[in-house]
């Protein structure tokens, strides 16, 4: 079930980094920077390559897909947009399509639309876009779309 | 024997300011909730005491920092409302790891001879001002503006240290097969400590079963697994060995420390590779090695404990157990007084209160001069009993303890201390 979220109570203000990003939200694309230099990938879009500190950076379109690394399970509302949300589950996600060769992945964060007891670590999840009351901004969320082998779930 | 896993044996190494500043005053005022009161006038009355404590007046301090996070007083301004003139005063962004930095700092400052009685300091109204990731003190936020970093955490859902850390903790359980029960033994240990303490905040025992019944915050942490935001002030003063010897404490040696490790990729955890190798995995080398002592020399530690998970993965940090053996190290009460390493004795922010970092100092100094406030009539004079059923926490063996501070995931200060009452 899709966790409801009060927008009215959160104004997301891009800066010079981010506006692209945002921007690339809009148009539901997933964005990650890469380095024009060396093509390493990260997130979030911060202005230099932690590689090879180049300041020479684009954008790379990721599929929108990717895998839960961890998650945890807010029972406790802290941020007023999210207490109708209570309780929903923010995971960390490694992007497909963001492997570098020397074995480190690009991870993101985001709320997931699943309810706990689908979620585990090692699932599949895909990208989806809610519109906020800011037409300029709209939000990435992610749902599980598929099975892993392997997967593990806090069962406590 | 205690596992260890420290890379290089280190024992017998020293830095060139090993024992040379010590820890001679210490003070603070209640754990309240709520205080009705200023930073400023609950920094004056804890420094007041730790000047106090030392045996010195104000007119003796000429240097000041303090930490804070813009919800807190100044060196200035508690200069001016105590009427001390300093020769060097400077407040700095931190939090849980900033009391050992400090240290580090006032070390170096006091062996360059920019000032020579330092204090440092924290003043925080943490339950009634400003609290952690965004509540305000009625509850949750009513309209949150996310800029900066917060324009992807805040619209995460994503923002107090609980959920924060929770990831971390979260894929420490998958990895290492470690259960919450292993974070049960960290609450239980330091609430058995606070019960031992009059001035902290919980003081009823609690057993493992009471932490796995307790209610969700936020999965995989409980609320016996949180500390306790607390409106409080806490000081310490800092000098050279050779004034120390002339004032009323047994002065407290620092031996060596780290200030302000920082893992790779220190401002977003997350996207690290391995998200649960802490910042003090690159800080115990130096740690041990400016210290010139082992884990096996170690009688207690502090271990900063925002939350039970945050001690538990500091031991492996700092080698005091192998890396995905915390759960086992602690098993069956090592962390608990007379046992194996007794950790975070007052109580720490898990039962006492949470102070950000700087009352974990203060029990230290208070347990290596042999002088604990427990409920011993002597206890201050250094005569206790040693009857736990009594309340007395004095440790019988307190000579050398490690303080771990832990910022965030990426972020370690620590500082060994050696202290001279046999």
């Amino acid at each position: 079930m899709p966790r409801q979220i009060d927008y009215s109570k959160l104004r997301i203000l891009p800066d010079p980094d981010t506006r692209e990003w945002w921007e690339g939200a809009k148009r539901r694309k997933f964005l990650v920077r890469q380095c024009k230099t060396c093509g390493q990938k990260w997130f979030p879009p911060l202005p230099a390559c932690g590689k090879c500190t180049s300041m020479e950076v684009g954008w790379f379109e990721t599929g929108g897909r990717g895998s839960i690394y961890s998650y945890v399970v807010v029972m406790q509302p802290i941020v007023g947009a999210f207490i109708p949300a209570v309780p929903y589950v923010v995971a960390i996600i490694d992007l497909d399509g963001c492997h570098e060769p020397d074995g480190t992945v690009t991870r993101v964060a985001g709320v997931l639309t699943n309810d706990e007891p689908e979620v585990a670590i090692g699932l599949p999840v895909e990208v989806s876009f809610d519109e906020t009351l800011d037409p300029n901004i709209v939000v990435p969320r992610w749902t599980i779309c598929g099975a892993a082998e392997n997967v593990w779930r806090f069962s406590e | 024997m205690r596992t260890r896993s420290s890379d290089w044996n280190v024992a017998g190494l020293m830095g060139s300011l090993t024992d040379k500043y010590c820890i001679v005053g210490v003070g603070e005022t209640p754990q309240m909730r709520p205080s009705n009161r200023t930073t400023l006038s609950m920094a004056c009355e804890a420094i007041r005491k730790a000047i106090g404590d030392a045996g010195l007046e104000a007119r003796n301090i000429d240097g000041m920092t303090s930490y804070q996070v813009g919800d807190s007083t100044t060196s200035a301004h508690v200069a001016t409302a105590l009427g001390m003139r300093l020769n060097y005063a400077v407040d700095i962004l931190g939090g849980g790891s900033s009391t050992e930095a400090l240290i580090a700092h006032a070390v170096g400052l006091l062996e360059a001879g920019y000032c020579k009685m330092m204090v440092i300091f924290r003043s925080m109204n943490g339950r009634s001002g400003r609290r952690m990731g965004g509540q305000v003190p009625g509850g949750p936020v009513p309209v949150a503006t996310a800029d900066g970093d917060n324009q992807f955490f805040m619209h995460w859902g994503w923002t107090t240290p609980a959920q924060r850390f929770g990831m971390t903790a979260m894929r420490y359980l998958r990895d290492t097969g470690c259960t919450t029960k292993a974070f049960a033994e960290v609450a239980v240990a330091h609430r058995l400590h606070a019960s031992l303490n009059p001035k902290a905040l919980m003081r009823s025992p609690i057993t493992i079963e009471d932490h796995q019944r307790s209610r969700w915050v936020v999965k995989p942490f409980r609320l016996l697994d949180c500390c306790q935001e607390t409106d409080v002030s806490a000081a310490i003063v800092v000098t050279s060995r050779e004034r120390a010897y002339d004032l009323r404490q047994p002065p407290v040696f620092v031996m060596g420390g780290t200030a302000r490790t920082l893992s790779d990729s220190p401002a977003w955890n997350y996207s690290r590779a391995e998200i649960h190798r802490v910042a003090g995995n690159y800080g115990r080398n130096r740690l041990f090695g400016m210290a010139g002592v082992s884990q096996n020399d170690v009688d207690f530690i502090s271990c900063y404990d925002a939350f039970t998970f945050t001690t538990l993965i500091q031991l492996e940090a700092y080698g005091f157990c192998g890396r995905g053996e915390a759960g086992d190290f602690v098993k069956g009460g090592t962390l608990q007084i007379d046992n194996r390493l007794p950790s975070n004795l007052s109580g720490g922010h898990l039962s006492e209160g949470y102070t950000h970092g700087i009352q974990m100092i203060i029990e230290n100094v208070r347990q290596l001069r042999h002088r604990a406030d427990d409920a011993c009539p002597g206890g201050t004079e250094g005569r206790h009993t040693y009857d736990r059923k009594a309340g007395c926490r004095q440790l019988r063996k307190a000579r050398i303890c490690c303080a771990m501070g832990w910022g965030t995931e990426t972020t370690s200060s620590s500082v060994m201390l050696r202290g001279i009452v046999a």
